[in-house]
């Protein structure tokens, strides 16, 4: 395996050292194109240097420009009616109907009644017990079902997208795919209801948490840790790309931990696709950051399997670290961080990072994907030697690979900025490469808004913290009262019937790995966890030993 | 950026119906502030796509009419009262709906909706200033704005911000340079 050039790049371990007044650096900054070393030399240097500050405002419009912005905002925000600098715009176009604030209201509409007391009504052949959560793309039950007896999840699209055609074909598309994926490391879909006025999914209820999750909550975990990790990421990986199917989100949030045993498993496959067609007229507002895209995605350029590897790596850096590796001011910063710079060395970060994990994880880390590893079960046996290693150095020395990739990220004798070899300066950018960038963002927000919702419905929110596998405390069930819903869901009833007849194939083929589990007891607050995908975990583990 | 002429271009090649390219061009670089007017004028926010609509029809409907007076922002000053005058048909069928009649105090209601024509090219940079810092505000992090706002807007000392929002004081420069260059931008964007 030749070493990646790339690799070299980043070891050399530069001082934070005040830097001269360069006009292009401040150009740069406003195109955010600095790399994030570079911009923190900048700022301090401007918390001194007033010429710098003064031509820094200079390059980012005229001395008219401000004044005629500053007086315009002033005006505005004294006329009570307008503008208003407390006030932010709403992320998501007005019309749209807030899960939040009308769960019941969102219940009531497609619910039918049960006769189960503890029960908010039915759905399908499932008995809904509660909400687990709720996003822009729809919301999370959960559910029993009484004739298979066990606890599952059911993630139902959001109405205002099951309108658009383009939305549901590709719900049930992906959702299909991700279901024939049956794999220890992938969480399973039981289901797939497409057809119905609201298409859902069913999914078994499982106690785990996200790594977001358990980021937010532990900070950075042991290397070793994160290399088991990322044995079974890539894994659960390898059996998707074996499908012919791209995750494209594959982030913290998007990966499940169970509790106690500690197996992951992937989760939100391709699902934002389904969000896209229907909001690609919405106004567009960017709200987060496309932290874990890979170079090729944030140019909106075709992307493979390798684009998952690159996520993967972000991944793997962020539980490491604490933090994902490319940040910035704003999305666009973030988009331009992940194709021009190098992130900080791991190692500068946390130094309990052994050298050669430093350098694995930079590898999957090249921008060019022809220079990351080939596949993710390639990628997946190295961590495992790397893992076994760990645990046993006397046994299993590390990976010749790895061993190299590590020396090739020796720190150079070179100390000039590391940075500014591999990025040329990109002086000028477009505007119209600006709006392009922009435009990825705002499709990646919104795909993100769906990928992201399961994962997050589930663990909660940081703010609305709900407990995976406890009963959410929801208001009392409310249940269709009038006979025109009622009617109304006759007709969503009998098309659920005709999905449930198609699906049952499937629902044989996972019925095998999922035995019926018992719902559990009113006061318990841990799901049971099937058991038999653990077996196969473990068999698989050896086999592959 | 942009050259200069590319909209009058636009405009020029819009002037052709069979030209759907750049009607499609026009809507995508328009229809955000078009919508912005509208909820400006006072439309209710779950009709400002549909007036929005309309105030497209209505541009595509005249647009072949429309001659340059050859006085600075004709083009932007006819479009501008084009959706003012779609606004008020709108808020005026909304008023006859609310209370049954027209009136004087729908008179009232409409002194309140910004300018005359007058003042229609004022207003159009005023409001074009307005969506744009809007739509830049959105994409950058909640305390970057804070410190554009507090230091440019309501003039307060950086340092003050600096210490309240703790950040360096190089961060705050920086900050609210970056934001002051995105509403630039993106004001140019449809004013070449």
């Amino acid at each position: 395996m030749r070493p990646d050039r790339r690799d070299l790049i980043g070891a050399s371990l530069v001082e934070l050292q005040p830097i001269q007044c360069d006009r292009d650096l401040l150009l740069r900054s406003l195109e955010e194109t600095l790399s994030e070393r570079q911009e923190e030399q900048l700022t301090e240097h401007l918390s001194e240097c007033y010429a710098c500050q003064r031509e820094l405002e200079r390059l980012a419009a005229d001395q008219a420009e401000w004044s005629k912005v500053s007086e315009t905002l002033r005006r505005a925000a004294q006329s009570s009616d307008s503008f208003d600098a407390s006030r932010r715009t709403p992320p998501h176009d007005e019309t749209e109907p807030r899960l939040g604030e009308h769960e019941t209201d969102f219940a009531v509409d497609f619910l039918e009644p049960s006769r189960e007391a503890k029960a908010l009504g039915r759905f399908g052949d499932i008995e809904i017990l509660g909400v687990i959560g709720r996003g822009a793309m729809g919301i999370v039950l959960k559910g029993f079902q009484a004739e298979l007896n066990r606890p599952v999840a059911v993630k139902v699209l959001a109405p205002h997208l099951a309108s658009s055609g383009a939305a549901r074909q590709r719900f049930a598309r992906e959702a299909r795919a991700t279901a024939a994926i049956v794999h220890p490391h992938v969480m399973p879909i039981l289901s797939v209801h497409s057809s119905g006025r609201l298409p859902y999914l069913v999914m078994p209820y499982v106690g785990c948490e996200s790594l977001q999750h358990y980021l937010d909550r532990n900070g950075p975990l042991a290397p070793i840790e994160v290399v088991r990790i990322g044995v079974q990421a890539a894994r659960g990986l390898a059996a998707a790309h074996a499908q012919g199917l791209v995750h494209r989100d594959v982030k913290p949030a998007n990966i499940l931990m169970e509790k106690g045993g500690g197996r992951v498993m992937l989760t939100d496959f391709g699902l934002a696709r389904a969000a896209d067609d229907a909001s690609l007229t919405r106004t567009g507002v960017i709200a987060g950051t496309p932290q874990y895209m890979s170079p090729e995605q944030s140019r909106g350029e075709a992307i493979d399997a390798r684009s998952d590897l690159f996520s993967l790596g972000s991944v793997l850096y962020a539980l490491c670290a604490g933090r994902p590796p490319f940040r910035a001011e704003t999305c666009y910063g973030v988009l331009r961080r992940i194709t021009d710079t190098e992130p900080r060395p791991l190692r500068e970060v946390n130094p309990e990072v052994p050298l050669w994990l430093e350098a694995v994880i930079g590898r999957l880390h090249a921008k060019d994907p022809a220079a990351r590893f080939a596949t993710a079960s390639e990628t997946a046996d190295l961590f495992e030697q790397c893992l076994a290693h760990m645990q046993q150095p006397a046994l299993f020395s590390l990976p010749a690979c790895a061993a190299q990739l590590a020396k090739s990220r020796q720190p150079t004798v070179d100390n000039t900025s590391s940075e500014q070899r591999s990025h040329p300066s990109n002086m000028s950018v477009p505007l119209r490469k600006r709006r392009w960038f922009a435009a990825i963002a705002a499709l990646w927000l919104v795909g993100a808004l769906a990928a992201s919702l399961f994962a997050w419905s589930f663990f909660g929110s940081r703010t609305d913290s709900v407990r995976i596998g406890t009963m959410p405390n929801r208001s009392p069930p409310v249940l269709p009262k009038s006979e025109s819903s009622a009617t109304q869901w006759d007709g969503a009833a009998i098309q659920i019937d005709d999905a449930l007849r198609t699906s049952d194939v499937l629902h044989a083929k996972v019925e095998e790995l999922w035995p019926a589990a018992p719902l559990p007891a009113p006061g318990e607050t841990e799901a049971l966890v099937p058991s038999a995908p653990n077996l196969l975990f473990n068999s698989e583990q050896e086999s592959t030993k | 950026m942009q050259p200069p002429d590319t909209r009058h271009s636009l405009i020029a090649r819009l002037q052709n119906p069979a030209n759907e390219m750049a009607w499609a061009e026009f809507v995508a670089a328009y229809e955000p502030f078009l919508s912005h007017l509208v909820r400006r004028h006072g439309a209710a926010s779950q009709h400002v796509p549909d007036v929005t609509q309309q105030v497209l029809a209505a541009i595509a409907h005249s647009v072949e009419r429309w001659r340059d007076d050859g006085s600075p922002a004709s083009f932007r000053r006819w479009m501008t009262r084009v959706a003012r005058n779609v606004a008020i048909k709108y808020l005026a069928r909304e008023w006859r709906e609310v209370t049954g009649q027209g009136g004087s105090d729908f008179c009232n209601l409409l002194m309140n909706v910004p300018d005359a024509d007058a003042e229609q090219s004022q207003s159009y940079e005023f409001e074009l200033i307005l969506w744009a810092a809007e739509k830049v505000r959105a994409e950058f992090r909640e305390s970057s704005w804070k410190a554009f706002w507090g230091t440019v807007i309501e003039g307060r000392p950086v340092q003050a911000l600096a210490e309240e929002l703790n950040v360096t004081p190089g961060s705050i420069y920086m900050s609210r340079s970056r934001i002051m260059a995105r509403i630039r931008a993106e004001v140019r964007e449809l004013n070449d």
